[in-house]
């Protein structure tokens, strides 16, 4: 009968909490802020700024000292790429570069003197490209649009000089291209840069707003000295577990909300590729939640003011970006910084969306990082039961600790009273 | 001037009581470079996993995934069925994989031109393009190695077959980052953007909190009632460490580790002081228009977070819809790396960049439109404080 009892009680214990968490939550603005505007807007926003994700037709200068048709036609074809345009002709290297400087064209293609010549001539000619490295885009679009039509252009003379030489069509053809190759770029054809960074974003987005919010109601608490640690005292401090279980309860709910509108609502109304089964998506997000909870739960154990978190780390969500492993290959990743990536559930969570949404596959594709962010969970829980328990004996010894820092003060001759003015306005 | 000179007093033994300012501008910013630095240490990634399926096993498809394996870029992962290399290729373990079919070997010597397929998963950027080139390369290689031979045969010189082979040869020259290393790339922009961040959150932070621990009275008692001379000695302090910082930072990239620079280190530094004011100034600003702390706070960190996609380095401007680029402008990150791509790339000069330090400048007059609203605010104390 006692067993029946206690689950009652932890069960009423935990359903209170989770309501009281509930209330703090929608009753602190900044924390409203930051989930349902913070959450819903950075996704909005990366739509907006990267809804064309590549650059077209990117305004390149030639300087054609040649002139002849070898070289027009060459030019055509690459004037004709979906990555460059001719935007003008120039005379001399000197007055292109000018262009390049003055950031009017962002490539420059050089073909020498000789170049019809030698190509009449059945020798080998070259062709000079600059690329403005002030972004890679750029060096990639002049790259990509000359190299395909030098390939292009290569097979063209090849096939007229054989033919030249006497040989029929068919062996011209077999002779200039003795292996055809078939190219397949699934999920993300034109290299887009939309479709790559939001797959990852939207993850990282949930994850970072979590810590945020909640790090912002933790700390409000702790500067109001009234921490949620001091709950378990009320339950003769056997609630540690219902007080995590019930405030995460909280959270979880209304990121379940808030991640199904941002996983399958956002994707979907800006058009994103959406491949994956809807139920594979929720189960992710179920998984991906808990862990960022937890996550959140140990880390915000150093918040012990409302604003700070910000202040201290903002910059840790290009980090994390990074840390995924989405545009910088994993494999090129630093071993300590592999390490350090294990920490966060977003390298596993933004890998798994990828590799689930966009590129079509489905939980068996995914099962290394749902094992590795259940691993994760089972860490966080621990660790944040921990951070609880220190917090707890500090907040008792409180008297104790204050007046250390007070010795502190002292030592570096710093007047306490006045400090305390200016910095908390007592 | 003796006012001042109080604040500041008053400004330093705040800072020296709160570890947090001096954690949250030189220790992140610390932190930061260290991450940034050591994350692009090799500047191009190299020994990408490729996949290759050996459906041939000849010589030839033998000689194709040693030689792919050979490439800087690439390292060889062997499959024995398709599956599971699409598979690995679905959960990004490989970034690509060639298919090397069934009598390869036979179907080249007979001239019955064989398939050779290939599959890029361009999800993971960086690593699927450089694996993309990297096949193409190969692939085009082994198109040359078979044409080689077949001219070989009919007597030709070393000489015209390579004419006949490759008829145009590309010189490419990559401007400004010869050896295109993302490390010099990002970084010179990135850590620049984390110091806005620094910059701008602590600026809001520091004013900010003069009104949630309702301390501004004293303040302003301290700077005998005038709120210029308030805020003057108050951000004094924090200018000098992110001047100081800004100017570090520039040395560590330039000097000492010497990041491609083609114009004038002077430059670089007047570009970072501009950067570091005018984000002090957009902090200012902000924390004037919405003078309660948690508020100005997530509305700074939103915009220094954004500064980075509308900077446009990554992603051109140009590449984004007309209404974004419009909004590029509110960024000082984006006239820094304006300033930073002419002078490190071009070394133009100022009559290339004189513009953007007249955008930087503007920053700086943004705070004056609003500072009667912050001294209502510090003098009343009328605006909820949580």
């Amino acid at each position: 009968m006692k067993e029946t009892n206690y689950i009652g009680l932890w069960l009423r214990n935990w359903y209170d909490i989770f309501v009281h968490e509930i209330r703090l939550i929608f009753s602190d603005a900044g924390v409203l802020v930051i989930f349902f505007v913070g959450g819903l807007l950075y996704p909005v926003l990366y739509n907006l700024i990267y809804m064309h994700g590549t650059v077209d037709d990117m305004p390149i200068a030639v300087v054609d000292l040649s002139g002849g048709s070898y070289s027009r036609r060459y030019l055509q074809k690459v004037d004709a790429t979906r990555e460059c345009e001719i935007l003008t002709y120039c005379a001399s290297l000197e007055e292109a570069r000018q262009l390049m400087e003055r950031r009017t064209v962002h490539g420059i293609v050089l073909i020498p003197r000789d170049f019809d010549e030698r190509l009449v001539r059945g020798e080998q000619a070259t062709i000079s490209t600059y690329a403005d490295m002030s972004s890679f885009l750029y060096y990639k679009c002049l790259t990509m649009g000359t190299s395909l039509t030098m390939l292009d252009e290569m097979h063209t003379i090849q096939t007229e000089r054989y033919a030249s030489a006497g040989l029929d069509a068919q062996s011209t053809y077999q002779l200039v291209q003795p292996v055809l190759s078939d190219e397949e770029i699934p999920y993300n054809r034109p290299f887009s840069y939309t479709i790559f960074f939001l797959s990852a974003a939207l993850m990282l987005v949930i994850q970072q707003t979590l810590f945020y919010g909640q790090s912002l109601l933790v700390g409000t608490l702790r500067e109001q000295n009234r921490s949620f640690v001091s709950m378990p005292r009320h339950l003769q401090g056997l609630g540690v577990g219902r007080v995590l279980l019930g405030r995460g309860a909280a959270y979880f709910a209304i990121y379940m909300v808030l991640g199904t509108l941002i996983l399958l609502l956002i994707p979907w109304i800006f058009r994103l590729p959406q491949r994956a089964f809807w139920t594979d998506i929720l189960v992710l997000l179920v998984i991906y939640l808990v862990d960022c909870i937890l996550f959140t739960f140990t880390w915000s154990s150093l918040i012990w003011r409302r604003e700070t978190v910000f202040v201290l780390f903002l910059s840790v969500s290009p980090i994390c970006m990074f840390l995924t492993g989405f545009s910088w290959p994993t494999s090129a990743i630093p071993p300590f910084w592999q390490w350090v990536s294990y920490l966060f559930p977003s390298t596993f969570g933004c890998q798994a969306f990828i590799n689930l949404n966009t590129a079509g596959g489905t939980l068996s594709t995914i099962a290394p990082q749902i094992r590795a962010m259940t691993l994760q969970t089972v860490i966080y829980y621990f660790l944040s039961t921990v951070a609880m328990f220190i917090e707890q004996r500090m907040i008792e010894n409180k008297d104790r600790l204050d007046a250390l820092k007070e010795r502190i003060n002292e030592r570096r001759g710093m007047d306490a009273a006045e400090t305390r003015q200016i910095i908390a306005g007592e | 001037m003796r006012n001042i000179l109080d604040v500041v007093r008053r400004e330093l033994q705040i800072i020296r009581k709160r570890p947090l300012y001096v954690l949250a501008s030189v220790g992140v910013l610390t932190v930061n470079c260290i991450f940034y630095l050591t994350f692009f240490q090799d500047g191009l990634p190299h020994d990408l996993p490729i996949g290759v399926v050996d459906q041939d096993r000849s010589s030839t498809s033998r000689s194709f995934a040693t030689q792919l394996d050979a490439t800087q870029l690439g390292r060889v992962i062997y499959y024995d069925d398709l599956h599971r290399a699409r598979a690995d290729m679905q959960s990004g373990r490989i970034t690509s994989f060639v298919v090397l079919p069934e009598g390869l070997n036979a179907d080249i010597q007979a001239n019955r031109q064989p398939h050779i397929g290939y599959y890029v998963n361009s999800l993971y950027f960086v690593g699927g393009a450089l694996a993309y080139k990297d096949i193409l390369t190969m692939v085009n290689l082994t198109n040359g190695a078979v044409q080689r031979e077949v001219l070989r045969a009919k007597g030709m010189n070393e000489r015209e077959i390579r004419a006949r082979i490759q008829p145009i040869v590309l010189d490419q020259h990559q401007i400004g980052n010869p050896a295109t290393n993302y490390g010099v790339y990002l970084n010179g922009v990135i850590l620049p953007g984390i110091l806005q961040m620094i910059v701008i959150l602590i600026t809001i932070y520091a004013v900010g909190s003069e009104l949630k621990y309702g301390t501004s009275r004293h303040l302003m008692n301290k700077a005998g009632g005038s709120i210029e001379k308030a805020l003057l000695g108050k951000l004094l302090p924090y200018n000098v460490i992110f001047t100081v910082l800004g100017i570090t930072l520039e040395l560590l990239l330039f000097h000492w580790l010497r990041y491609p620079l083609k114009g004038s280190f002077w430059a670089m530094a007047l570009n970072i002081l501009l950067l570091v004011s005018a984000s002090e100034a957009l902090g200012l600003f902000i924390i004037e228009l919405f003078p309660v702390l948690r508020l100005a706070v997530s509305v700074g960190a939103i915009i220094s977070v954004m500064g980075f996609s509308l900077a446009g380095f990554s992603l051109p401007v140009e590449a984004m819809p007309p209404y974004v680029q419009g909004f590029s402008v509110i960024f000082p990150l984006r006239h820094y790396y304006l300033i930073h791509a002419q002078e490190t790339i071009f070394g133009g000069g100022f009559p290339f960049w004189w513009k953007e330090v007249v955008h930087l400048l503007l920053f700086l007059l943004l705070p004056a439109t609003l500072i009667r609203r912050l001294e209502k605010a510090y003098i009343l104390q009328n605006y909820e404080r949580n």
